[in-house]
C-alpha cells in the first residue's frame, strides 16, 4: 500500500541538503518559497484557520482525495517521485563520463552518454513531467501545454521554486546560460532509441502522452519549445547567472571553480527537489479542494 | 575482556535484535488513521459521488476579472472548480463552486442557516469563508487568503457569480 498523504509530508525534512540547495535559489525569488512541513501545519497555513476541528475535518476530506486513484493525485506523486530518483541515476552517468574525460578510464565516454545531450533529454523530461503532474492535480487534460502555460505565468510559491530549480539546477549550472536554446537544439537531434535509452525518460514514460518513443520525443520537444520563452524570460529578469548559482551553493557544498563540473552531477543525485516541492504542491492542493468541499 | 570469538558471535545477535526492536516499535498514531484506514482499503467509497456534475460545467458562472483584480482558473475537477483572486499579482481569496452530492454533510450545514447572501442560505466557515448552498446541491465560497479581503468582501464576490445560472443547472 502507498503511503498516506499526511505522513508523506509530515516526512518532508526541514534541512538536509535539498533544502539547502533549495534555499541558495532564495535570491532569485526572495521570499516566495517557505518549507512548509508538516500536514496540519499545512492546513493552518494554506487556509488561515486555527480551529481544530475545521482542520480534523479539512485534513480527512484531503485524506479521502488522495486515496481515491481516480483523482490522479496519487499518479502526481508517483510522477514527482520517480523522475528524481531516475535523474539521479543521470547523475551517476554523468559523473561516469566526467572521469572518462578526465581520467585514465578513457574508454568510460564510450559507454555512458555524452553529458550535454543526455542532461538535454533530462530537461525536456523533467519540464513534460511538470505538465502531465500539472494536469492530473489540478484536472486538464493530460496534454495541454497551452493551459499549462497560462497557469504556468501564476506560478507562485513551491511550485515557483520547483520550476526554478528546474531552470537552474538542471538548466544552467550543467548547460551553461543558453540552456534553453542549445537543449532544444539538442532535443530536436535526438533520435527516439536514444530517449529510450535515457534512465529519467524511462522511469516516466509509461505516463508521458504520445504513446511511443517516436510521438513522446515530439510532445518533449514541442512543450520545451513552448516553455522555452518562459525559461529565458526568467533567466534574464531574475538575473540568475551561472557564477552566481555556484556562489550561492558554495555556502554548503564544498568544491573549487575547476570542480564546478561535478557540481551539476552532485545536485542530479543528491537534491530530491522535484519530489520535495512536488509533495509540497499536492499537499496545497487537496487541502484547498478539502476546505472549499466541506 | 570479551574474547574476539564471542565478539563475532554477539556482534550479529545485538544487531538483529536491534533490527527487530526497531521494526516492530509502532509508529505515533496520527488523527487521520482511521479515515486512512476506512478510505485506503480495497472496495472503499469513491471520494467523488459517481452523478456529481463536472468542475469544467462550473467555470461558466465564475465572476469575470474586475479592474485591479485578476481572475486566474486554478482547478477543475469531477465535482469541484476553483478560481483564484489575483490583485498586484498577489494571490487575495480563491472562489470555489463544488457539488455537495459527495460530501452531503456539507450542504446539511444549510439547513440552520439564518442569513442569506442573494437569497440563498449562507454561512460563515471558520474565520476565512463564507459560502452559500443554492438549489440545495451546489455550493458557492469565498475564502481570503489575505486580511485585506474582509468578510464584507466575500459577501459582496459571493453575489457575482452567475446565481441564477448554476440554479438552473442539472
Amino acid at each position: 500500500m502507498s503511503k498516506a498523504i499526511f505522513e508523506l509530508v509530515d516526512e518532508l525534512p526541514k534541512g538536509g541538503i535539498t533544502v539547502m540547495a533549495l534555499n541558495s535559489l532564495d535570491f532569485l525569488l526572495p521570499g516566495q518559497w517557505q518549507n512548509t512541513v508538516g500536514f496540519d501545519n499545512t492546513i493552518r497555513t494554506v487556509t488561515g484557520e486555527t480551529d481544530e476541528s475545521l482542520i480534523q475535518q479539512i485534513g480527512e476530506r484531503a485524506v479521502t482525495l488522495y486515496n481515491d486513484k481516480s483523482q490522479g493525485y496519487q499518479r502526481a506523486m508517483w510522477l514527482y517521485d520517480t523522475v528524481d530518483s531516475a535523474s539521479g541515476m543521470l547523475g551517476t552517468a554523468a559523473l561516469a563520463n566526467r572521469i572518462g574525460q578526465d581520467t585514465f578510464l578513457g574508454f568510460l565516454k564510450n559507454i555512458t552518454p555524452k553529458p550535454e545531450n543526455a542532461q538535454s533529454i533530462d530537461l525536456g523530461v523533467k519540464l513534460v513531467t511538470e505538465i502531465v503532474a500539472f494536469c492530473q492535480i489540478n484536472g486538464i487534460p493530460g496534454d495541454s501545454v497551452g493551459d499549462f502555460l497560462a497557469a504556468l505565468g501564476d506560478y507562485s510559491g513551491e511550485s515557483l521554486m520547483r520550476m526554478a530549480a528546474l531552470v537552474c539546477f538542471d538548466g544552467i549550472i550543467p548547460l551553461g546560460p543558453e540552456f534553453a536554446g542549445k537543449a532544444l537544439d539538442m532535443l530536436k537531434g535526438t533520435n527516439p532509441s536514444e530517449l529510450e535509452g535515457n534512465q529519467t525518460f524511462n522511469g516516466v514514460k509509461d505516463l508521458i502522452p504520445g504513446g511511443n518513443p517516436t510521438a513522446q520525443l515530439g510532445f518533449i520537444t514541442q512543450s520545451f519549445d513552448s516553455v522555452k520563452g518562459w525559461m529565458t524570460n526568467f533567466v534574464s529578469s531574475t538575473g540568475a547567472t551561472r557564477e552566481r548559482l555556484l556562489g550561492g551553493l558554495k555556502g554548503f557544498i564544498d568544491f573549487t571553480d575547476d570542480k564546478a563540473d561535478y557540481v551539476g552531477a552532485l545536485l542530479d543525485m543528491n537534491v530530491k527537489y522535484y519530489r520535495h516541492t512536488g509533495v509540497q504542491t499536492l499537499a496545497r492542493r487537496l487541502v484547498e479542494r478539502a476546505y472549499a468541499e466541506l | 575482556m570479551i574474547s574476539p570469538r564471542w565478539r563475532r558471535i554477539l556482534a550479529p545477535i545485538f544487531l538483529s535484535l536491534l533490527l527487530l526492536v526497531s521494526a516492530c516499535a509502532p509508529e505515533a498514531p496520527s488523527r487521520y488513521d482511521q479515515v486512512q484506514q476506512e478510505t485506503s482499503r480495497r472496495g472503499a467509497e469513491p471520494a467523488v459521488a459517481k452523478d456529481a456534475t463536472q468542475g469544467s460545467e462550473f467555470n461558466k458562472f465564475f465572476p469575470k476579472s474586475a479592474p485591479g483584480y485578476q481572475i486566474v482558473p486554478a482547478q477543475e475537477k469531477k465535482g469541484f472548480a476553483e478560481h483564484k483572486v489575483n490583485k498586484g499579482g498577489k494571490n487575495v481569496a480563491v472562489l470555489s463552486i463544488s457539488d455537495t452530492s459527495s460530501v452531503p454533510s456539507a450542504a446539511a450545514k444549510y439547513q440552520n442557516s439564518t442569513k442569506k447572501i442573494s437569497g440563498y442560505p449562507a454561512v460563515e466557515q471558520g474565520s476565512q469563508t463564507t459560502g452559500i448552498l443554492v438549489n440545495d446541491r451546489y455550493q458557492v465560497k469565498v475564502s481570503s487568503r489575505d486580511p485585506s479581503f474582509t468578510p464584507q468582501d466575500r459577501v459582496a464576490w459571493i453575489a457575482k457569480f452567475n446565481l441564477n445560472g448554476l440554479e438552473r443547472l442539472n
